[in-house]
C-alpha cells in the first residue's frame, strides 16, 4: 500500500477554504491532507483527476444505520433484503433495497462518495448494540447521538433548574453510552405515550413531571453551550407528522433566540420536512416551508436538514413513539414499539412514498422547498435514512436543488396536489455546486463540530471523493442528468488516504473509527452519584453494568473537552 | 419434449429453476443450463441425463424430484411432468402453463402463483398458494389441484385463483384471505382467521373462527378485518 | 477480595445482580438454574478427534477441513454464547456457504415471523416493572423456566408506578395449572391448540363485534372472555409475556400474529406491550447479530454466496429431517437431545463438529469436539437479555480453556487459508 497520494490536476471544490472550482493538487501522506513537500521521497500514488471534481468525502449528519430500530427494521422486513448488491468473496455479501445490512451500509457510501455518517438516534441503555452496529459497518467513520429528551434524570433536573447537575449528567450520560452529542426527540411526547397521549405544543406538561417540552429544550441548549460540545442539540421537534405543526417549528427555532455560539449553531433542527405542515388536517394540509425558511434566514445560530423523501420505499423509524403508532393507525402497516425503561421510546413502521399520492407529493415539495428556500449555509441534505427514503438517493436530491428543469419535469410525475398546496413550482433558485458541497461536506462537518472533516485543507482527514464532473463547464441547470449520474458513483473514494472504490467497485476495506465526547473533565461527576444511584431503581439493570467501556469498541477515538 | 433423469442420489438438495422453456434449446445447451448444488453451481448435465424427444414444450422429469426445489418457478406456458416427488418452491411466481407431479409436492406448492394450472396427484406440504414472507399476497391466479391430502397454512392472503384438495387439509385455511377460492373435500382444521373476501368450501369437518356470523347457508367473516369472506358446507 | 459481581448466562432473564465468591466456587442471589450453572461441574476435558485427545490446534484444523470440503454445511446452535462469537459465526458460515441457524427455530422464531407480519409492540422490561398494572403470561410458566423474573420485572417487581403488589394484576392462561399459576391473581385454562380462536374473540369483543361469538370458545366461557377484554381495556399499561405454550403449539407464528393485532387494538384504547420470554441467555443476540450482518434472524442459506431467509427450508430440523447438508457444526446447544429423530439419524450421518463448554448427547455424535470457556464465568463478551438489552457478560475466574471467541477466530482464519 501507498503511504502517500498525490491527486493531480483535478478542479477542487472546497467551500470552507474558499476554494471554487480551481485547479490544484492534493496531497496526502499517513491518511491526512498534507503539503506537497511532505510527500517528497515517498512512495507516491499518482492519480489523475484532469477535468474531474475534487471534494472532501462526503459526511452524513443524520442517517439511522445502526442499532436497535434498524435492526427490528430488517426482521420485520425479509423483502427489504432480498436485493442482492454483492456476493460474498473479497468483500462480504451485501444485501438490501433501502434497508441495507450493515456491510451494505459502508459499501453504499464509499461507493457513493460519503465518508462518515452520524447515527442520529441512540437509545441510552441499547449503546452496546448501536455500538456493535457501527463496529460492523466497514468503510466510514461514525458516531452516535443518545436522545436524551424524555429522559428522566433531563426531567428532574430541568424541573429542578438545575443546569450544574443536568451538565453533569449529560456528561456522565455520554461517556456511558460513548456517545458524541445530545439528540432529543419530540421531547416530553414520549413520556406521555407511556400513558396514551403525547404532547400538543411547547407548553404541554408532561405527565408526572413538572417540565414543558419548551423547558427541556432551553435547558438543553443551555447546558450544551456552556459544556461547549462539539455538537449543538440536535433536535426532533414535537408534533412531527401533524398538520399545522410548522408553527411549533418556527416556536421552536425562535427558542434558539437567546444563545450564541462563536464557532457553530446553537440548535440543529433536524428532518424539517417533517415538521413543516400548514393547514388543520390531512384535507386542508398545504407547505408551512416558506414561514420556516424566513425565520431560518432570519436567526443565524439555527441550522436544520431536510429529510427529503424519495419516491418508492422506506421505513419510519424514530425514537417518536407516539408519531409512529399515528403513522400505524394512518397505513394498517405493522407496527413495532420499544418503551424504553425511564429513557423514552421508540416505533417503526413500514411505508412507500408514491408520487401520486397528494400527502407524499406534498412531503416530496417541502423538502426540496427547504433545500431551496433555506441559506445553503444553514440547511443540510439528508433523507432521515431510511425513513425518507434511501441515502444512495442523495444525487437525486443533489441534482433537483441545482436545476429547475429537472424539478419541472419531476413536478409533472407527482400529484398536482402540489401545485396548490406547495410554492415548489414557482421557485426559481438553483443552488450552484459549491453549494451543494458545501450542504453535503463542509456545513454538516461544521454543524457537527468536525473541523477534521468537510475539508480539503492541510491537516484535514484525507477523505476525498473524485467525481467524473468538470466544475468548470458543466451545466448544472441542463445537465441534471450527468450530475446525477456522477455523484451517485465517485470514480475515486479515499478514506483515511486508502482507495475504497473505483467507479462503483470496491477495491479495499477499511474500518472508521468511533467518535465519542468526553466531557467529564468539565463537571464534577461525583455531584450526580446519588441521584443515580437512587433512581436507578427504576432501572432493570445494575447501575454498575450500565454503559459501554471504550475496549469493547473496534477503533474508538475519544474527543476530550 | 425433454427428459430429464437423475444421474444420482444427491448429497444436499438441487435448486433448479427448470422450466418448459428449456425444451426450446438443443441438449448440448440444456445441458450446459446453470443450477445450484449446495454452494457449487453446476451444469444440469453433470447431475441429470437429458434426451429430447420432438419439439413440443414439455418436460418430463423422470425419477425421484423431491430434493429439487424451484422446479416451474417464473414459467409462463408449457408443460411439466414430474414422475415422482418434487421439492419445495415448485410452480412458485407460476404465470402460465401447467405442472402434473405425479408423487408428493413439498412446501410452498404454488406461493405467489399468478395463473397456469398445478395437478398434484399425491400429496401436497405445508404452505400452498401462500405469500413469501414479508409478502401482502399469496396466489392471485391460475388452479391449484390436490388430490391426496395438504398440510398446513393453505391459501394464506390468497387473492385469486383456486385451490382444490380433494382429500384433507391441516390447520389455517385461508387466513387473511383477500379472494379466490379454496375447496376441501374433507376434514380440515382452523379457517378463515382475518378473512377478508374470497369464498372457502369445506365438505368435511372444520373448525371456524368464532368471528364468523352465520347466514342462511353460509358463514361471513372476519368481524375482526370487517370482512366479507364466505365459507360454506361444500 | 473473592467477592465478584457477575451477570448471569443461564435464561434470557440476564440476571446483572448475582455475586460470585471465586474461592469457594459459589454463586449469590441467582436462582437455582444460575447458580448451577456457576457452579463446579462436568467438563469436556480436552479438543478431541473421533474421541481421541488432540491440541486445540489440531481440533481446530479437522474441524476447518469438514467446513470447507462439505457441499452445505449446518451451523448451529449460538443461543448460549456471546455476540462476538456469533458475528464469527455468520461470517464463517458466509464463507463456507452453509446454512445458519439458531435455537430459536425450535423455540420462538414462530415470534419472528409475527414480527414480519405484524411488527412488535413492545417495551423493555424496566418499562414493565416500572409501569405494567396488568400482566397477562400467556403460555409462559416463569416461575419454572425463569424463576426471578417475576421478583426483578414483572410480578412482584416494584416500580415508578407500580409500588406494591397490590396494584398489579397478574393473569396467567395456560392450559394446565402452572407454579406461575399459583402466583397469579386470575388463571384462565384454555383447551391445548385453541389460543388462536380465543385471541380472535378477544379482539371481536373488543372492538364491539362480540355478538359474533359463541358461548364458548376454546374452553373458556364468552363471560369469562367478556371480563378479561374489560380488564384488558381498563389497564392503564398491560404487557402480554408469551412463551413456548403458544409459540410450539398449534398455530405457532399465526398466534403470536394474532396477539400482536390485539395489542394494535388495544393501544387504541390504552398502552398495551407484547414481549416474548426468551430462554437461551443470548438467543436475543444470535438473531440480532445476523440481523445486521446478513439482514435475516435465523434459517439463512449462503449457498449462493448471499443470504437466504426460509424457516420452511433452511430450520435446522428442516435441513435434518430433508438430508439437506452434508456436515454440521453444533455450538453451545444439544440438537442430538432435543431434535426429533429423523433429524437426530442424519446427524449420526454426517461429520459433525461440537463447540461447548459442557458434555451432553450432541458430544456422543460429533466426530470433532472443542471444548470452550464458559462464558460470564471464564470469558466475557455482550449478550442480549430477552428485551434486547445489551449486557456485558464477565470474565471472573482464569481458565486454559478457549474461548467461543478465540476458536471460532482461529476456525475462521484456518478456513480462509483452506479456502486459498
Amino acid at each position: 500500500m501507498h503511504h502517500a497520494l498525490h491527486i493531480k490536476n483535478g478542479i477542487v471544490i472546497d467551500p470552507k477554504n474558499g476554494v471554487k472550482a480551481e485547479k490544484m493538487d492534493i496531497f496526502v501522506k499517513d491518511g491526512k491532507i498534507v503539503e506537497e513537500s511532505e510527500v517528497k521521497g515517498e512512495d507516491v500514488k499518482v492519480i489523475d483527476a484532469s477535468n474531474k471534481l475534487v471534494v472532501a468525502g462526503g459526511v452524513d449528519m443524520h442517517a439511522h444505520i445502526a442499532g436497535s430500530k434498524i435492526n427490528t427494521g430488517r426482521t420485520m422486513r425479509p423483502e427489504e433484503m432480498r436485493v442482492v448488491r454483492n456476493i460474498a468473496n473479497k468483500f462480504r455479501a451485501a444485501v438490501g433495497r433501502v434497508l441495507l445490512t450493515s456491510p451494505a451500509i459502508g459499501y453504499e457510501y464509499a461507493k457513493m462518495g460519503y465518508t462518515s455518517s452520524f447515527e442520529a438516534a441512540q437509545p441510552p441503555i441499547g449503546a452496546m448494540h448501536t455500538h456493535e452496529e457501527l463496529d460492523a459497518i466497514p468503510m466510514i467513520d461514525k458516531a452516535a447521538l443518545p436522545v436524551f429528551g424524555n429522559w428522566h434524570f433531563v426531567f428532574k433536573y430541568v424541573e429542578a433548574k438545575d443546569i450544574e447537575k443536568l451538565k453533569t449528567f449529560i456528561a456522565w450520560a455520554l461517556e456511558r453510552t460513548k456517545g458524541f452529542g445530545v439528540k432529543v426527540v419530540n421531547p416530553g411526547g414520549v413520556e406521555a405515550w407511556m400513558y396514551g397521549g403525547n404532547v400538543t405544543s411547547l407548553d404541554d406538561q408532561v405527565p408526572g413531571f413538572n417540565v414543558t417540552p419548551r423547558e427541556i429544550i432551553t435547558s438543553l441548549i443551555k447546558a450544551v453551550e456552556e459544556l461547549k460540545l462539539n455538537h449543538s442539540v440536535h433536535l426532533h421537534c414535537n408534533r412531527l407528522g401533524v398538520p399545522g405543526n410548522y408553527e411549533t417549528t418556527i416556536e421552536t427555532i425562535k427558542l434558539a433566540g437567546g444563545f450564541s455560539n462563536d464557532a457553530r449553531q446553537v440548535l440543529h433542527v433536524t428532518h424539517v420536512q417533517f415538521n413543516a405542515y400548514a393547514g388543520d388536517s390531512w384535507r386542508t394540509v398545504s407547505s408551512g416551508a416558506e414561514e420556516i425558511a424566513k425565520t431560518m434566514n432570519s436567526m443565524d445560530n439555527v441550522t436544520i436538514d431536510m429529510g427529503q423523501p424519495i419516491f418508492g420505499h422506506a421505513t419510519a423509524m424514530t425514537g417518536d413513539a407516539p408519531f409512529q403508532f399515528t403513522l400505524h393507525k394512518l397505513t394498517g402497516a405493522r407496527w413495532s414499539n420499544k418503551d424504553s425503561e425511564v429513557e423514552g421510546g421508540a416505533g417503526i413502521v413500514p411505508l412507500v412514498y408514491l408520487p401520486k399520492n397528494p400527502v407524499h407529493a406534498l412531503q416530496w415539495a417541502i423538502g426540496l422547498e427547504l433545500g431551496l428556500l433555506i441559506d445553503s449555509d444553514k440547511v443540510v441534505l439528508t433523507t432521515d435514512y431510511p425513513n425518507g427514503g434511501p441515502f444512495t438517493e442523495y444525487p437525486y436530491v443533489m441534482a433537483m436543488l441545482m436545476s429547475k428543469k429537472m424539478r419541472e419535469g419531476e413536478l409533472e410525475k407527482v400529484s398536482p396536489f402540489v401545485q396548490k398546496a406547495t410554492n415548489l413550482p414557482a421557485i426559481d433558485t438553483e443552488k450552484t455546486l459549491e453549494e451543494i458541497i458545501h450542504m453535503t461536506r463542509s456545513l454538516p462537518a461544521r454543524i457537527l463540530g468536525l473541523p477534521q472533516k468537510g475539508h480539503l485543507g492541510v491537516g484535514a482527514d484525507a477523505d476525498i471523493a473524485i467525481y467524473d464532473l468538470n466544475p468548470l463547464e458543466i451545466d448544472t441547470s441542463n445537465d441534471f442528468e450527468k450530475v446525477y449520474k456522477a455523484f451517485k458513483t465517485a470514480e475515486y473514494t479515499i478514506k483515511s488516504g486508502r482507495i475504497l472504490a473505483k467507479n462503483g467497485e470496491l477495491v479495499d476495506e477499511c474500518w472508521g473509527k468511533t467518535y465519542w465526547v468526553d466531557a467529564t473533565g468539565r463537571v464534577d461527576m461525583e455531584a450526580i452519584k446519588p441521584d443515580l444511584e437512587d433512581y436507578f431503581k427504576y432501572y432493570s439493570v445494575e447501575l454498575q453494568n450500565y454503559g459501554v467501556e471504550e475496549e469493547w469498541l473496534k477503533k474508538p477515538e475519544r474527543i476530550v473537552i | 419434449m425433454i427428459i430429464i433423469k437423475p444421474k444420482t442420489e444427491f448429497v444436499v438438495t438441487v435448486e433448479a429453476e427448470l422450466t418448459p422453456d428449456l425444451a426450446e434449446k438443443d441438449v448440448g445447451e440444456i445441458k450446459k443450463f446453470k443450477v445450484y448444488y449446495g454452494k457449487d453451481v453446476v451444469e444440469l448435465g453433470e447431475l441429470f441425463e437429458i434426451t429430447k424427444e420432438g419439439d413440443d414444450k414439455k418436460l418430463v422429469l423422470d425419477g425421484d424430484f423431491s430434493r429439487v426445489k424451484w422446479v416451474g418457478c417464473r414459467m409462463s406456458d408449457g408443460e411439466i411432468v414430474v414422475k415422482g416427488s418434487v421439492g419445495a418452491n415448485c410452480g412458485a411466481y407460476m404465470a402460465g402453463g401447467k405442472i402434473v407431479i405425479e408423487g408428493d409436492a413439498d412446501d410452498w406448492l404454488g406461493a405467489e402463483m399468478k395463473d397456469g394450472e398445478i395437478v398434484v396427484k399425491g400429496d401436497a406440504a405445508n404452505l400452498v398458494g401462500c405469500a413469501y414472507y414479508g409478502d401482502a399476497t399469496g396466489m392471485s391466479g391460475g388452479k391449484i389441484t390436490i388430490e391426496g391430502n395438504a398440510g398446513n397454512y393453505i391459501g394464506e392472503k390468497m387473492a385469486g385463483g383456486e385451490i382444490e384438495i380433494k382429500g384433507n387439509a391441516g390447520d389455517f385455511i385461508g387466513t387473511e384471505m383477500k379472494g379466490g377460492t379454496i375447496v376441501i373435500h374433507g376434514n380440515c382444521g382452523f379457517v378463515g382467521g382475518d378473512m377478508k373476501a374470497g369464498e372457502i368450501k369445506i365438505g368435511g369437518e372444520f373448525e371456524l373462527m368464532p368471528t364468523f356470523v352465520k347466514q342462511e347457508d353460509a358463514w361471513v367473516g372476519d368481524v375482526n378485518v370487517k370482512g366479507e369472506g364466505v365459507v360454506r358446507r361444500l | 477480595m473473592a467477592e465478584e459481581n457477575i451477570i448471569c448466562t443461564f435464561c434470557g432473564s440476564v440476571c446483572d445482580d448475582g455475586q460470585f465468591d471465586t474461592e469457594k466456587f459459589k454463586s449469590k442471589r441467582l436462582c437455582k438454574l444460575g447458580s448451577s450453572k456457576f457452579s463446579k461441574k462436568e467438563r469436556i476435558k480436552a479438543p478431541m478427534i473421533d474421541g481421541k485427545e488432540v491440541s486445540y490446534e489440531e481440533a481446530i484444523e479437522k474441524a476447518a477441513e469438514i467446513l470447507v470440503n462439505a457441499k452445505k454445511p449446518l451451523l448451529y446452535g449460538w443461543a448460549s454464547t456471546v455476540n462476538e462469537a456469533i458475528r464469527l459465526g455468520v461470517l464463517l458460515t458466509e464463507k463456507v456457504r452453509g446454512v445458519y441457524d439458531q435455537c430459536a427455530s425450535v423455540c420462538h422464531a414462530p415470534g419472528t415471523l409475527a414480527v414480519i407480519e405484524e411488527g412488535l409492540p413492545g417495551g423493555s422490561l424496566g418499562a414493565i416493572k416500572n409501569r405494567a398494572d396488568v400482566v397477562v403470561f400467556w403460555g409462559a410458566n416463569p416461575m419454572e423456566a425463569h424463576p426471578r423474573h417475576g421478583m426483578r420485572y414483572s410480578i412482584s417487581a416494584k416500580g415508578l408506578l407500580i409500588k406494591d403488589r397490590k396494584q398489579r394484576k397478574v393473569i396467567v392462561v395456560d392450559v394446565r395449572p402452572t407454579k406461575t399459576a399459583k402466583l397469579a391473581d386470575e388463571f384462565i385454562q384454555i383447551k391445548p391448540g385453541y389460543d388462536y380462536p380465543i385471541i380472535s374473540a378477544l379482539r371481536a369483543i373488543i372492538s364491539g363485534n362480540a355478538d359474533a361469538v359463541p358461548d364458548e370458545v376454546g374452553g373458556v366461557s364468552k363471560e369469562k372472555l367478556i371480563e378479561l377484554a374489560e380488564t384488558m381495556k381498563n389497564a392503564k399499561y398491560g404487557a402480554i409475556l408469551y412463551g413456548l405454550g403458544v409459540t410450539q403449539s398449534r398455530g405457532r407464528d399465526r398466534n403470536i400474529e394474532n396477539a400482536v393485532k390485539l395489542i394494535q387494538l388495544l393501544n387504541r384504547h390504552t398502552r398495551w406491550v407484547i414481549w416474548p420470554m426468551r430462554g437461551h441467555y443470548n438467543v436475543v443476540g444470535a438473531g440480532e447479530v445476523p440481523a445486521w450482518e446478513v439482514g435475516y434472524q435465523y434459517a439463512i442459506d449462503f449457498s449462493r454466496g448471499y443470504p437466504r431467509f426460509s424457516p420452511a427450508e433452511f430450520s435446522a430440523v428442516e435441513v435434518l429431517k430433508r438430508k439437506d447438508c452434508d456436515a454440521a457444526l453444533v455450538i453451545a446447544s444439544d440438537p442430538a437431545a432435543h431434535f426429533p429423530k429423523a433429524a437426530v439419524k442424519h446427524l449420526k450421518n454426517i461429520p459433525v463438529i461440537q463447540i461447548d463448554p459442557f458434555p451432553n448427547m450432541t458430544t456422543l455424535v460429533a466426530n470433532v469436539v472443542i471444548p470452550s470457556a464458559v462464558a460470564g464465568l471464564e470469558a466475557e463478551g455482550t449478550a442480549y437479555r430477552m428485551d434486547g438489552i445489551p449486557l456485558r457478560v464477565k470474565k471472573i475466574v482464569e481458565t486454559s480453556y478457549w474461548s467461543d471467541e478465540q476458536i471460532l477466530e482461529k476456525l475462521f482464519e484456518k478456513v480462509e487459508e483452506l479456502k486459498r
